[in-house]
């Protein structure tokens, strides 16, 4: 057995910055616990605003230190798109602890918090491996993957589930991992690393740093039923799968969801399409993990906008803005759905500023994947044309984007001109321009003038008649003629003698032949 | 030593060429299927990922039978042709007669509403860019502006196919951002007269006479170019026969227009 474990450490404070417009995102902002600051970025810890500092220390360090919480669903939805991610590879995946939180139960002691959520995802990938071409070709792909997310994930293998999520936490950088891949190097590993790191209750942690045991090989070297009755039999349990020498039992694998549904509260009310969009871009990411678990690609996606509601109460205006999104051929091209949804809301009038975003969708397309293939090929070029007219369409509006029909009957009543289906129609010349009406032409001694100028007749007449069933009945003859330049136009007039059908007289010019 | 070589390194050829001669392309152009114009085109034909400019004194003069050869080529390697504001409508008929396949023919109308913020011009930017069309089309609205044309050209640079702009005449008196410049002129009956305005190449004086893919008969395009010349000469009317190309069977032999009697300056005799 090879478990991946991938741990988030800092999963509440970069969920919380997502949300924040790009422009704040780069000035100071620390994450706060209860009392103390838990994590910082970058331009706070310039300022002096360390972890640990207390919220009035930092805040007089940096008065305009931007401060948030974590909030527990935020953080729920943040690490299932992990796992939607890990499930594209490998269908047996988990969220760690999986073996601590009973052993706490057990004992008596609500040590784990429940409002703590877990910051670590396991994936059993042994039977993934040969797909993948091995696991440095997994982990490679699995890295690509979770980029967009936009998290800081820390990454380790061990033959054990327990302790490969001990290792990740060990590892430091955002490029180092750490790989066991015996028991033995996993043995010599987890003896020198933390007890902390095995997810103890606060009771049991400190209990175990006043009896000197820091790390887990100290612990592992005092006598089992010793320790059994003081911490109860979790720990031991727990230290025992984590070395791999007690079967762990099969965890509560995740199971991926038919219908995709995330909600978003947006820091600031959103008065703009624009900020609405910056919202519903982070929405679009997990949708695709989700989508990319399933092994298919988006149908149709809903954005909903909950509005801010007003004290006025304003009869007819809603509380929720819809957006439905339907694609011509199915995607999971994050950039392609951002640029239509970009394109839809720019046409979309808000009735009131949003405060909340939702996004939900159901309509998959299971099938071929995406192709990404290097160099250009008839189907790559398909795609990239339904894109583009899916693009066109977005902004035009559907009825700009035409493809000509040839007509079965022959007969083109739209030009307001019936062509009578005779035996020679196909091979009689028609021009390409055709005017949607004809257009009288003014005589001069019996002769039409375009443009003041005299045609010659070259052709005809062509005698064209609608159907009988067709009113108003028109009988036309049409003319090829030239004008003194040389460019062909296609000429009609009623029939004569003039038919009681037609009433109007004269030289019309139909089109051009181009 | 001179400051200017007799001869251009070939190692320069591709980017660089003398104003006497022609320039050598790196990519191979698309015939035009006139062996005519071919000849007096840089790379002997259309060029590919630049925009060639075709400037018309009105629509009907020839233009869709110039392009047809080329475009229809693309069409038949399975690629999409796309159609930015044509003027008036197209009948799926007459370019089906010219080889088109309007299964294959995208037709967008880019200035049926105005959009906040953006221009026509978008759509057809938009469709070079994504280099996935195979050849395009477009008629550019009158008195663009010369930075406009520049990036459309720039955005012409990823499309991998041939792309021509249609323009007013007067566009003539203004520098152009496309390398190859074409004025069109009706030259008879079937036949175009092209001058070519600018090219990287020497410059050429006279007009190039094109014959088009008839839509007369031989016996009728010849007739009408002894007329056209003859009305050119004369100025005066002259009577003429004129046989009727496509009798309709069933009112052929009612013959009613023959009837009727016509003026004498309407030229025509129908049988």
């Amino acid at each position: 057995m090879l478990w991946i474990a991938l741990h988030l450490p800092r999963l509440s404070f970069e969920s919380w910055l997502a949300v924040l417009p790009p422009d704040q995102r780069e000035q100071p902002a620390a994450l706060m616990g209860a009392r103390d600051v838990l994590l910082s970025n970058a331009s706070a810890q310039g300022l002096g605003v360390r972890p640990g500092l207390r919220r009035a220390t930092a805040l007089a360090l940096a008065p305009h230190l931007r401060l948030g919480r974590a909030d527990a669903v935020r953080d729920g939805q943040a690490l299932t798109s992990v796992a939607h991610v890990a499930l594209a590879f490998t269908p047996s995946v988990c969220f760690a602890p999986p073996s601590v939180a009973p052993a706490a139960g057990r004992t008596g002691h609500a040590g784990t918090d429940p409002g703590v959520t877990p910051r670590t995802v396991l994936l059993q990938v042994q039977s993934s491996l040969r797909c993948f071409g091995g696991q440095s070709a997994l982990i490679r792909r699995l890295r690509a993957a979770w980029a967009p997310l936009e998290c800081t994930v820390r990454l380790a293998s061990a033959p054990t589930a327990q302790g490969a999520a001990v290792l990740a936490q060990l590892v430091e950088g955002d490029t180092d991992e750490l790989h066991c891949a015996d028991l033995r190097s996993l043995e010599r590993r987890l003896d020198a690393a933390p007890v902390r790191l095995l997810g103890l209750s606060p009771e049991h942690e400190e209990a175990l740093e006043g009896m000197g045991l820091s790390t887990l090989g100290a612990l592992r070297r005092l006598p089992g039923p010793g320790l059994a009755r003081r911490f109860g039999a979790g720990l031991l349990d727990a230290l025992a799968r984590a070395y791999g020498e007690r079967p762990d039992p099969s965890p509560a694998w995740i199971t991926l969801p038919d219908v995709f549904e995330v909600r978003l509260e947006l820091q600031a009310r959103a008065d703009t399409t624009d900020q609405v969009l910056h919202g519903a871009r982070l929405l679009i990411e997990p949708l695709l993990a989700w989508t990319r678990a399933h092994q298919a690609r988006v149908r149709r996606f809903t954005l909903f906008m909950h509005h801010e509601p007003r004290h006025r109460q304003d009869a007819g205006m809603p509380s929720v803005t819809e957006l439905t999104i339907a694609l011509a051929e199915p995607s999971c091209d994050a950039a392609h759905l951002s640029v239509l949804l970009r394109e839809r809301l720019a046409h979309l009038l808000l009735p009131a500023p949003t405060l909340e975003l939702r996004l939900h969708c159901a309509d998959l397309a299971r099938g071929s994947p995406f192709s990404t293939e290097l160099f250009t090929s008839a189907r790559g070029e398909r795609e990239g044309q339904v894109r583009l007219i899916e693009r066109l369409q977005a902004r035009l509006g559907t009825q700009q984007v035409q493809r000509l029909a040839p007509e079965t009957d022959q007969r083109t009543g739209r030009h307001g001109v019936p062509e009578r289906a005779v035996a020679q129609a196909a091979s009689a010349p028609r021009p390409v321009w055709v005017l949607p009406e004809p257009q009288p032409l003014p005589v001069r001694q019996s002769r039409p003038l375009l443009d003041g100028q005299p045609l010659q007749l070259l052709c005809g007449p062509e005698r064209v008649e609608s159907g009988w069933w067709n009113v108003p009945r028109t009988e036309r003859d049409y003319f090829i003629a030239q004008t003194p330049e040389g460019a062909l136009v296609w000429l009609c007039r009623a029939r004569l003698p003039l038919s009681v059908a037609e009433a109007a007289q004269g030289w019309f010019v139909c089109g051009w032949f181009a | 030593m001179t400051l200017f070589p007799a001869e251009i390194p070939e190692s320069l050829r591709s980017v660089l060429w003398r104003g006497d001669q022609m320039e050598r392309s790196v990519d191979p152009a698309f015939p035009s299927g006139f062996a005519l114009l071919d000849a007096q085109l840089p790379g002997g034909g259309w060029p590919r990922r630049v925009l060639t400019e075709l400037l018309l004194p009105h629509p009907g003069v020839g233009e869709i039978r110039l392009l047809s050869p080329c475009l229809t080529a693309t069409q038949r390697q399975g690629r999409l042709l796309m159609l930015f504001d044509p003027p008036v409508s197209l009948s799926a008929q007459a370019l089906t007669l010219l080889g088109f396949d309007v299964a294959q023919l995208l037709i967008v109308n880019t200035r049926a509403r105005v959009i906040p913020g953006s221009d026509s011009l978008w759509a057809f930017e938009q469709a070079l860019k994504s280099g996935h069309v195979g050849a395009l089309v477009a008629w550019l609205p009158p008195r663009l502006r010369a930075d406009r044309l520049r990036r459309l050209q720039l955005a012409a640079q990823a499309h991998d196919g041939p792309a021509f702009v249609f323009r007013e005449l007067a566009a003539q008196e203004r520098p152009t951002a496309a390398p190859l410049r074409l004025a069109l002129r009706a030259g008879g009956a079937d036949r175009l007269r092209v001058h070519v305005l600018k090219r990287r190449g020497p410059p050429l004086e006279a007009p190039l006479m094109l014959t088009l893919q008839p839509v007369l008969s031989d016996v009728l395009r010849a007739s009408a170019w002894q007329r056209q010349q003859s009305a050119r000469d004369v100025r005066l009317p002259v009577q003429e026969h004129i046989t009727c190309h496509h009798p309709t069977e069933g009112h052929a032999a009612r013959a009613p227009a023959a009837a009727v009697p016509l003026p004498a300056a309407t030229f025509i005799s129908l049988v």
